[in-house]
């Protein structure tokens, strides 16, 4: 049996999701999200506004997170920042304090408990902000951001508002490959904020109603992925979550292979664990369709598949490989080296090849959309090639190994 | 209807075209490939039609069409490799594949007459290798390599003429090659002008099956009487 066979379901998923995304990109919901004009007025009185951030260990990052809240372009008396260092061992506690004077500003100190406690602990702070947002200590803000999120709250059962991520200046290899992959991620939750299918609301600039909040409760330690449950629990509320393709916000993304994987392994068991431990009713809910019967079955599928088809890939390419060494062996190396004319005819069209490809030009275009659309600042064109060179090898080590780590039930560690 | 279902169902839609689309694209491609291998084995077959009939009018003075097979061999092996990496991609079971590979032994038998014909009245002597080998199931763990070294020294070697056979192909003339050769199945089996041997260890030891000098790099192996 030809073991390629065994991708084609997955190849069928794949262009399918990616079908999808397309026509949800065209439906009125995402062309209207686009339409709207850019930064957009506020109200006459423009809504209290608390932006939360949890710090650990971020001397070197956070005055620059705090410069940029300044400078949002939002009227100061609406505006409070609230920064919580959570039992930081380095020089955080004192950058923080530099700030207590400052009238937007409160310095709150904590013993470490981890982010969670800190978000919830700022939060009791937050005083009577109609709006809370969270801001990582290691990101930072345009100026108009405030002014796009604010808007996107458009309806009463709106409950939090994400944000368009990017990569705050890529040095490494591994930056600039994140920095292609959240070029595209910002089109992917444009494309699933205009029909609510998120399901998690980033560390970086999301933003929540203050009455929803009270409601559902505080943040919990959710297997590292406060961010995912929080989404998981508004979605299971029958709340919204929305996106403000507009609001740019840029992050420091891990530089080495090590830190980035992972911080992917956070991610990942965080969703499995939330989903199959806390949420598991989210799937096949009737209640939100787009979550229940595409987003996250697919999600799980894209884990599972992607540990099927790497392994074949491997398992494939290592047999071929020994083989053909086994076969060259049969003739002088000079033989295997020589240059032979080259004809089209053993150019192998094959399925995963065709779609591979089609893949590839869909994923670029997506990356340029998102790109392009929210307006974010850097050149995608030298960083795609590393996305693709580097991805398709990486992104399989985290997947299988986070599968592992919840199949064992090993403990996942934030750094 | 919601939004989310309408665009669901409009995205298996176009999911189900393109998924069919590029099976037919494939399809198309792989059919176009054996169409190729069909017209070049039709202008073979011509071209050893030819040769033969010419064999027969000039029977007075053969020799000088020995340069044209020559030539007609090198195709001959091109066709071969093309036929090959077709086989591997659309399975020896075939049917296509499998017409072109009885057309394509036919092809081999016939030039190797021909080649024969032209040894004996011209009095050269061709260094001929009839090379069979076996698809069955693990019946032949060394032929990849067998036809690899071939390939090299074919390539090496411009005056040797391989042709190889699959073994289990269901063609009369085929068979009766086998059998006049006295090929027992035991793969992958040799007839190195007209000696028979059996397996494949290294390039070496196929080497030394040769006669000797029939491997010079000189396209000088052949002396008219």
């Amino acid at each position: 049996m030809n073991l390629e066979v065994i991708a084609y379901p997955f190849i069928f998923l794949a262009l399918y999701f990616e079908s999808f995304l397309l026509v949800t990109f065209f439906s009125s919901p995402a062309r209207a999200k686009r339409a709207q004009a850019p930064a957009a007025v506020l109200p006459a009185l423009a809504p209290k506004v608390a932006i939360l951030v949890p710090c650990w260990n971020e001397e070197s990052t956070v005055a620059g997170t705090v410069e940029s809240l300044l400078a949002l372009d939002y009227p100061a008396d609406r505006l409070s920042i609230v920064l919580v260092n959570d039992g930081s061992t380095d020089g955080t506690a004192a950058a923080i304090d530099r700030y207590t004077e400052h009238p937007q500003i409160t310095a709150l100190h904590k013993p470490n408990g981890g982010k969670f406690t800190a978000m919830n602990y700022g939060l009791e702070h937050a005083g009577d902000a109609e709006f809370i947002g969270f801001l990582d200590a290691d990101s930072f803000v345009a100026p108009d951001a405030l002014r796009e999120i604010i808007p996107a709250f458009d309806a009463p059962d709106v409950a939090a508002v994400t944000a368009s991520m990017s990569i705050h200046k890529p040095k490494t290899i591994f930056q600039r490959m994140q920095y292609a992959e959240y070029a595209q991620a910002i089109t992917l939750r444009h494309v699933f904020a205009s029909i609510n299918g998120l399901y998690v609301t980033p560390g970086p600039f999301s933003f929540y109603r203050r009455s929803v909040l009270n409601e559902l409760g505080p943040f919990k330690h959710a297997y590292l992925a406060e961010d995912m449950e929080m989404a998981m629990r508004i979605q299971r509320a029958g709340y919204k979550i929305g996106n403000a393709l507009r609001a740019r916000v840029y992050t420091k993304g891990p530089p080495t292979m090590r830190k980035l994987i992972k911080q992917r392994i956070r991610w990942t068991t965080g969703f499995m664990r939330n989903l199959f431990f806390d949420y598991r009713d989210l799937i096949w809910s009737r209640q939100n369709t787009v979550l229940g019967f595409f987003v996250l079955p697919l999600g799980i599928i894209a884990i599972g598949g992607s540990v099927i088809v790497f392994s074949l890939y491997l398992f494939q390419t290592a047999q071929s490989l020994i083989h053909s060494v086994s076969v060259m062996r049969a003739a002088p190396l000079s033989y295997a080296l020589s240059l032979r004319p080259i004809s089209w005819f053993y150019f192998p069209v094959t399925i995963p090849l065709l779609v591979g490809t089609a893949m590839i030009v869909l994923t670029a275009s997506w990356m340029a959309v998102g790109k392009r659309a929210s307006n974010t600042p850097g050149r995608l064109l030298p960083n795609l090639p590393l996305y693709f060179v580097f991805y398709g090898f990486v992104a399989p080590i985290w997947i299988i190994r986070s599968v592992s780590h919840v199949a064992r039930g090993a403990r996942t560690t934030w750094r | 209807m919601s939004l989310f279902a309408r665009n669901a169902l409009i995205a298996l839609g176009i999911t189900i075209v393109l998924a069919g689309t590029l099976v037919l694209t494939v399809n198309y491609l792989n059919r176009s490939r054996l169409n190729q291998l069909s017209a070049i084995e039709d202008q073979l077959s011509i071209d050893t039609l030819s040769l033969d009939t010419q064999f027969s009018l000039l029977e007075a003075a053969p020799c000088d069409s020995a340069a044209s097979s020559t030539t007609l061999t090198g195709e001959l092996s091109d066709l071969g490799d093309r036929l090959s990496y077709e086989e591997g991609q659309l399975g020896a079971t075939n049917p296509q594949v499998v017409r072109l590979k009885e057309q394509y032994s036919l092809l081999e038998i016939r030039d190797y007459l021909i080649t024969k014909q032209l040894a004996a009245a011209c009095g050269i002597k061709p260094v001929t290798v009839l090379y069979f080998y076996s698809n069955a199931n693990n019946s032949c763990a060394n032929c990849d390599q067998a036809g690899y070294a071939l390939s090299y020294l074919r390539d090496t070697y411009p005056t040797l003429r391989v042709y190889s056979f699959d073994y289990n192909l269901d063609l009369g003339a085929l068979q009766t090659l086998i059998a006049m050769s006295k090929i027992a199945p035991k793969f992958p089996a040799f007839v190195i002008n007209g000696k028979t041997s059996y397996g494949f260890t290294s390039l070496g030891d196929l080497e030394s099956r040769f006669p000797k000098g029939a491997l010079a790099t000189t396209t000088a192996t052949s002396t008219k009487r």
